[in-house]
């Protein structure tokens, strides 16, 4: 116990020490130099009337998928890749998923008390809500396709905690429609990113020659739809109880 | 006005930091885990402070969210309780 004070106190001195040094002593010459020219060329080029445009008044949104635009098309085919591992791990035949559809309905079905369940529905909906303003006007204000996506998986989670798996699947969120949505989230992407190649004789993801906004939007909206899914995926993967899986990787069909 | 802002930085962070220490010296998985969404909580604050909005939408929903629910899942396969020293 007196061990656990000793290094608690030792590392609150470190950070006192560090911040101190950094924001009073000025170690890094942070302070003469606020704004770097890098940072200088985004804020005059974001919405200005010059060719660097990317007519959006939030300059994070124009430097994700502008500016630096390749670093989150590449972070998309990261997360698609990850996505694509765990659905391959949890791969099923055809006969498979038909066993786990027996099983799970054998499965007692079980939720949570009323007052649990009402709150969810009246939460979920406002995290609907919510993440469809952050994603939707993210190339306004701040936010974007990831935040409002991410803040959508918390969503599906909640369902998945206060009702169940089969509550998603009887709304029409199976598997296979899920992976549909995400494909059309990804194809959404691609096709903004290739766009101005074919159209406006540009370079790849020089969305600044489309028209106005729709460039960042078109991207934000399929990035939502992209990670929404995609975690929605990984859940409904994840969801099947451990011991159908054991049975059916046992062959232990009855 | 900056003086201010950074003051309640250190703050938070300070706050921050001492509940990743409990959550590491936590032996229930499970209060651990409470413990660092806590911690996250005050890191969030802690951006908003540092005027990066966009990341606090986002660290907020994978940090309490999404990363504890799949530790939950992990923790649920194994035991709750960390034994021994």
């Amino acid at each position: 116990m007196k061990r656990d004070v000793f290094v608690a106190i030792s590392f609150l001195m470190a950070f006192l020490l560090i911040s101190y040094a950094i924001t009073v002593k000025d170690v890094l010459g942070m302070a003469e130099n606020p704004l770097r020219p890098l940072g200088g060329f985004y804020l005059r080029h974001a919405f200005a009337p010059s060719n660097l445009t990317s007519h959006s008044p939030e300059v994070v949104t124009a430097i994700v998928w502008n500016y630096r635009g390749f670093d989150t098309l590449f972070e998309t085919f990261v997360f698609f890749l990850s996505i694509m591992g765990a659905l391959s791990i949890f791969r099923l035949t055809e006969e498979q998923e038909k066993e786990v559809r027996s099983l799970e309905s054998r499965e007692p079905h079980r939720h949570m008390d009323l007052i649990t369940r009402a709150t969810t529905k009246l939460v979920v909906i406002m995290i609907v809500s919510i993440s469809a303003s952050i994603a939707l006007h993210g190339h306004l204000t701040p936010g974007g396709g990831f935040q409002g996506g991410s803040a959508m998986a918390v969503a599906a989670l909640l369902l998945f905690a206060a009702f169940s798996k089969f509550t998603l699947e009887r709304k029409g969120l199976t598997l296979r429609h899920v992976i549909t949505a995400y494909a059309f989230g990804l194809a959404l992407i691609l096709a903004t990113a290739i766009a101005p190649v074919f159209l406006y004789d540009g370079r790849l993801l020089q969305i600044n020659l489309l028209p106005g906004e729709t460039g960042l939007l078109n991207l934000d909206v399929g990035e939502y739809i992209a990670v929404t899914f995609g975690f929605l995926m990984v859940f409904l993967v994840l969801g099947i109880s451990e011991w159908i899986f054991k049975v059916i990787l046992r062959g232990e069909i009855e | 006005m900056q003086e201010l802002h950074l003051i309640i930085l250190a703050i938070v962070v300070s706050f921050g930091f001492v509940f990743s220490y409990l959550a590491m010296k936590e032996h229930d998985l499970l209060k651990a885990l409470a413990l660092s969404s806590v911690q996250s909580t005050f890191f969030a604050l802690g951006f908003y402070i540092l005027a990066a909005p966009d990341i606090v939408l986002a660290y907020l929903a994978i940090a309490v969210g999404a990363y504890t629910a799949l530790v939950i899942l992990a923790i649920s396969k194994t035991e709750r309780y960390e034994v021994g020293e």
